[in-house]
């Protein structure tokens, strides 16, 4: 490992000696060393990889080979990437719609139950995401109960399906995410100064106007929040797709992790994720712009 | 420890050195840079066939009585140390990690990456006393493709690939070939496996070519096959038990153990069928083998010895539903898949010897390629 002892003893504070200045700078160890060890090393290894090539037991091995950038080119790879955003950014924003309510509800109308609700979201969630899944592929199949039911009472005929299509695939990945987007919302509606929905009744706002003039823009950063992380993880995902999808709704994470898996090809893999974090960063680019923005007009 | 321990107490300093920390565990990579021939010990030393520790026992999940492994323990005085895989590739992830097993089941294909690449000890089949019954009537595994005269294996299970259905949703008629995928009845209720051998093989077999072609007009003729049929698939899975079970599937590319266990399964079996096509059934198998690091080869010597035997050979085909090439279990099996015959691997299917082999790391590529322009449409 590149791990090295430092040479000699911690010498003495040569400049800003307040203790209280050290202290502080211990502290960001812990966080230092988990970033170091998990986000950079890791990312490090992907890049590498993308220019690995694979031996003869599939194993990876470094190399500087530009054959796997290239294949990116195929266009298999540009559809399902967009398809995969294109579902990502849907299910991003059926979670805005479903999750502010609850949010809404629960931080202004909770009460003194609001930590009971909350817990009541989160508590299912501590269950592995695959489990839960798995669970709905079960309960949504054709022979399953809610179609059984759905059926019984007239509501869906024997050609009705949940399961292996976009509103499936999409349902799932809201129901896996959706978590992310409420306690953000949760945690901005609960900030909020409600003297000011006050102020927006007393000039004369009916209850929809100062929803949107004053509510709405005053919990814009826990949305944002919320969607980048619910956005994030929703276009790497597999499972949804894998278990509630058919052939048509292939997202990129089955691509990757069949490059990884079956393919033996860790190097392409490597490649393709390099290529999704490359649009994600994109992404992502226009929401630190505008939360810089935000804190520059806090700021003044 | 680490260069974050270094004095100047500036924060900026800290988040630099721990990007530079980043930067050699990334590059130092642990284990992807080219190692030397015996780097996981010597594989042609003999073995000493006594207990010598526990045996730590690395296998799919649920792929062998439990009874059986209580037996063992017992007889032996060792603990059996379970560990899962749920893949191959999984599986060869973590002991090119290092990880040390005392026993492994690795498919044909593995087996022959392995022995090639010096993972595997020698197992002299004359220190097992139950191997007669697999060598002496198996004529095929005394000398089979994927490892010289089983030098390094004794093989394990066997299976085919076939097509599974209802027969309550499309009728018991069907033609006994891959065409019967394309069956307009089944449309769009149609799953493959999630295999990319076993879908490129399956239109191979249809279109008469190689199984395991890697010939680039091959390919495109097979991608063009899969594509036609994309249409009439409601996905792919190779969970094919449950989505016959669910009825998500009212036909699905099936391996015949899985089918074998459903049997046990379902509510009413006489709904279901298994065929193989005529045009060719894909065969698979897998084995015992005994990486070359393992701590504990003795124990896994007496354990596999401890497998064969007929009793033992018998709790675990009903328990797993997969055929074992066992002289004596035959009879067992044929009882269990009594509803679903095309289950049985005889010596002919195994002679056809249409298994999965490997290809160069070009020809693996492009068979890779040719399985993402199927899956992405």
């Amino acid at each position: 490992m590149a791990l090295r002892t430092p040479s000699g003893p911690p010498g003495p504070p040569r400049r800003r000696s307040a203790s209280g200045t050290r202290l502080w700078t211990w502290l960001m160890l812990p966080g230092t060393l988990w970033m170091t060890g998990f986000l950079i090393a890791s990312l490090i290894l992907v890049a590498t990889l993308a220019l690995g090539t694979t031996d003869p037991l599939g194993n990876p091995r470094f190399g500087l080979n530009f054959d796997n950038i290239t294949a990116l080119a195929d266009p298999a790879y540009r559809i399902v990437l967009l398809r995969s955003l294109v579902f990502a950014l849907i299910a991003c924003a059926v979670c805005l719609v479903v999750a502010y309510p609850v949010a809404y509800a629960i931080a202004l109308h909770g009460g003194r139950f609001k930590h009971l609700l909350i817990a009541a979201i989160v508590v299912p969630f501590f269950a592995n995401y695959l489990v839960r899944m798995y669970g709905w592929s079960v309960v949504l199949s054709d022979d399953g109960p809610v179609l059984k039911v759905l059926r019984a009472v007239g509501l869906a005929d024997g050609h009705t399906r949940i399961l292996q299509s976009g509103v499936g695939v999409i349902a799932g990945l809201v129901y896996g995410f959706i978590v992310f987007m409420i306690i953000p919302l949760y945690a901005a509606l609960e900030r909020m100064d409600l003297s000011l929905i006050e102020a927006g009744r007393d000039l004369y706002g009916g209850p929809l106007r100062t929803f949107f003039f004053v509510t709405l823009p005053a919990t814009r950063q826990g949305a944002a929040a919320g969607a980048v992380l619910v956005f994030l993880p929703a276009m790497g995902d597999f499972v949804s797709a894998q278990l509630m999808g058919g052939p048509d709704q292939i997202m990129i994470g089955n691509l990757i992790q069949d490059k990884f898996f079956q393919g033996q090809n860790w190097p392409l893999g490597s490649a393709l994720t390099m290529l999704m974090m490359a649009v994600l960063f994109v992404g992502m680019l226009g929401y630190l712009r505008r939360t810089r923005k935000d804190e520059a007009e806090a700021a003044r | 420890m680490s260069p974050e321990e270094t004095p100047p107490p500036s924060r900026r300093a800290v988040l630099r050195s721990g990007l530079a920390a980043g930067l050699g565990l990334g590059l130092a990579g642990c284990g992807f840079l080219p190692e030397d021939r015996n780097a996981f010990g010597d594989p042609d030393r003999p073995i000493d066939v006594k207990p010598d520790g526990d045996l730590v026992y690395f296998n799919w999940a649920d792929f062998v009585a439990p009874a059986v492994f209580d037996g063992f323990e017992k007889e032996y005085g060792v603990k059996v140390i379970q560990s899962n895989f749920d893949s191959m590739e999984g599986m060869a992830a973590k002991l090119n990690a290092g990880n040390r097993y005392d026993i492994i089941f690795p498919t044909a294909k593995w087996a022959q990456r392995l022995t090639q690449g010096r993972r595997l000890r020698r197992i002299d089949h004359s220190r097992l006393k139950n191997s007669g019954a697999v060598f002496d009537h198996y004529q095929y595994f005394a000398d089979p493709w994927y490892d010289r005269r089983s030098a390094h294996t004794v093989p394990f299970t066997m299976y085919k690939t076939g097509i599974g259905w209802r027969k309550d949703r499309i009728g018991d008629d069907l033609a006994g070939s891959w065409d019967d995928l394309w069956n307009d009845r089944a449309r769009r209720q149609v799953f493959v496996l999630d295999d990319r051998d076993e879908v490129l093989g399956m239109a191979a077999l249809k279109l008469g070519l190689n199984l395991d072609t890697t010939d680039a007009r091959d390919l495109a003729r097979i991608t063009d096959t899969l594509k036609d049929l994309r249409p009439r698939l409601r996905g792919f899975s190779s969970d094919s038990y449950n989505n016959l079970l669910n009825g998500n599937a009212a036909m699905t590319q099936a391996w015949s153990g899985d089918m074998a266990a459903m049997l046990g399964q379902a509510k009413d079996p006489s709904v279901l069928g298994f065929e193989v096509a005529r045009e060719g059934a894909p065969i698979n198998s897998d084995c015992y083998a005994i990486p070359a690091n393992a701590r504990h080869p003795g124990t896994a010597m007496l354990f596999i010895d401890y497998m064969l035997r007929p009793e033992n050979v018998r709790k675990n085909v009903t328990y797993i539903g997969y055929p074992m090439p066992v002289h004596g279990s035959e009879d067992v099996y044929a009882a269990l898949v009594r509803p679903f015959p095309h289950c049985l691997v005889s010596p002919d299917d195994l002679k056809a010897d249409l298994f999965f082999r490997n290809a160069s790391p070009k020809g693996e590529q492009a068979r890779d390629t040719a399985w993402t322009h199927v899956k992405a449409g």
